[in-house]
């Protein structure tokens, strides 16, 4: 038997060859098709999501935790989207939440400034920060503390959230820290903002003339403690105010 | 933490921290620590109505101001040239002058400006019904009926009535007595 090898095998070829092109741009467009509803589905829900929670997002802490949570989870920023501002942030007015947060915590940071030389725990940050804000501003909690302080990172202003100790510190001034004023605040948190020499020659195996240094400079040089004159057992102590709770 | 002293006044929480008691060695501590000292000593002033402060009563037991210059529950008080200091930044910044002039161990203390005390004068004056009535300096420091003026020291009161000389509401008088002063309806 002999197969046909003329013409026309070459054009059942070429027609078998189209239809298997359309075919699969017809399967492709369908998918596309496809998508863009489940896209315009996804954004509707979120749309609804975010008016009917708006009030929730805003004003209770845990809610918005867990709707930060869930929209790092999806790889989703609240914060980024194609408009400027994003429309994640329109949809929630989240965005105008969170730089309004990021103000406060600037205003609070600046104004203890010159009692704590620019560094403050967390707690006595969201404490202050929530009297700024009042009654009526809602609870805010540290993770929303955290996140509007990375939206200030593009400002340049050097906040940042320090762990010094197991305790979360933001600092509003571009200095670092070096290692022995760390083991300082630490030494001062368990101690309750007082420190003196020779705590740090007992504890920390310091010599006298490093302890000496190390608290006459976080006084003079950084303004980051206080002088107590009046110390009944050495004289002279150290209080550094980052650690204390202090109203004004 | 804020204490409640027995005269009901309210003892911000800076006093019960130690170093509060302390001349700060660094500038900028030092002029906030300034600025929470002048901040309490009006408030504290103007709690208790008191007018003059003077750099002994840092080292005087039972003065009017123990209650703020001394914290007992810390055993911290402040110093005398401490002390020295904020009056001084006090009466730079015209919220007190020394008193008498020419020395630097007292201060009257403005806990209101002197502006203020012209106008608390003047309304005082005309709520009472004694405009145009010629009053002695005794009338008005001392009157049947307690005022915000009671008490109020001599030489403020004379600065009171000369701002108010000024917009022509009060005229100095020789009586025979001394002086006596009158307080005009406002011209215009």
């Amino acid at each position: 038997m002999r197969r046909g090898v003329g013409l026309a095998a070459f054009d059942r070829q070429e027609q078998s060859k189209r239809s298997f092109a359309e075919l699969s741009s017809e399967l492709s467009k369908t998918q596309v098709d496809n998508l863009h509803s489940q896209l315009d589905q996804f954004r509707t829900a979120l749309a609804h999501f975010a008016s009917t929670h708006r009030e929730s997002i805003k004003n209770d802490p845990t809610f918005r935790h867990a709707f930060q949570q869930m929209c790092a989870s999806i790889g989703v920023d609240p914060l980024a989207g194609p408009r400027k501002g994003g429309w994640w942030a329109e949809l929630l007015g989240l965005g105008d939440w969170q730089y309004e947060l990021g103000v406060q915590i600037v205003d609070v940071c600046v104004s203890t400034r010159e009692q704590n030389g620019g560094l403050i725990g967390m707690t006595e940050l969201v404490r202050l920060v929530s009297k700024l804000r009042g009654v009526t501003g809602g609870e805010i909690t540290e993770e929303d503390v955290i996140s509007s302080i990375k939206t200030l990172q593009p400002l340049g202003a050097g906040y940042q959230v320090v762990e010094i100790d197991g305790r979360k510190m933001i600092r509003s001034v571009v200095k670092a820290l070096d290692d022995d004023q760390t083991v300082i605040l630490a030494i001062a948190q368990e101690a309750g903002g007082r420190v003196v020499e020779d705590q740090l020659i007992r504890r920390k195996g310091w010599t006298r003339d490093r302890a000496r240094a190390a608290l006459e400079n976080m006084l003079l040089r950084d303004g980051l403690c206080w002088l107590d004159a009046q110390d009944e057992r050495t004289g002279r102590s150290y209080w550094i105010f980052s650690a204390l709770q202090w109203d004004m | 933490m804020i204490v409640v002293e027995k005269r009901g006044f309210v003892l911000p929480s800076i006093h019960s921290a130690p170093p509060f008691f302390t001349e700060q060695p660094n500038p900028t501590t030092h002029a906030t620590a300034t600025a929470q000292w002048i901040k309490l000593i009006l408030t504290y002033a103007r709690h208790r109505k008191l007018f003059t402060l003077r750099v002994e009563d840092a080292e005087t037991a039972g003065s009017d101001w123990e209650e703020i210059l001394r914290n007992e529950r810390i055993n911290r008080k402040i110093l005398a040239p401490h002390l020295s200091n904020i009056l001084e930044a006090m009466v730079q910044q015209n919220l007190a002058v020394y008193e008498p002039p020419k020395q630097a161990r007292s201060v009257l203390v403005f806990w209101r400006l002197q502006e203020e005390w012209a106008e608390v004068l003047y309304d005082w004056v005309t709520s009472t019904g004694q405009l145009n009535t010629i009053m002695t300096f005794y009338d008005i420091t001392d009157p049947p009926l307690e005022s915000l003026l009671t008490n109020i020291p001599l030489s403020l009161l004379r600065k009171a009535i000369g701002i108010l000389g000024k917009t022509n509401r009060s005229q100095i008088i020789a009586i025979a007595d001394g002086e006596g002063v009158r307080f005009l309806s406002r011209s215009k």
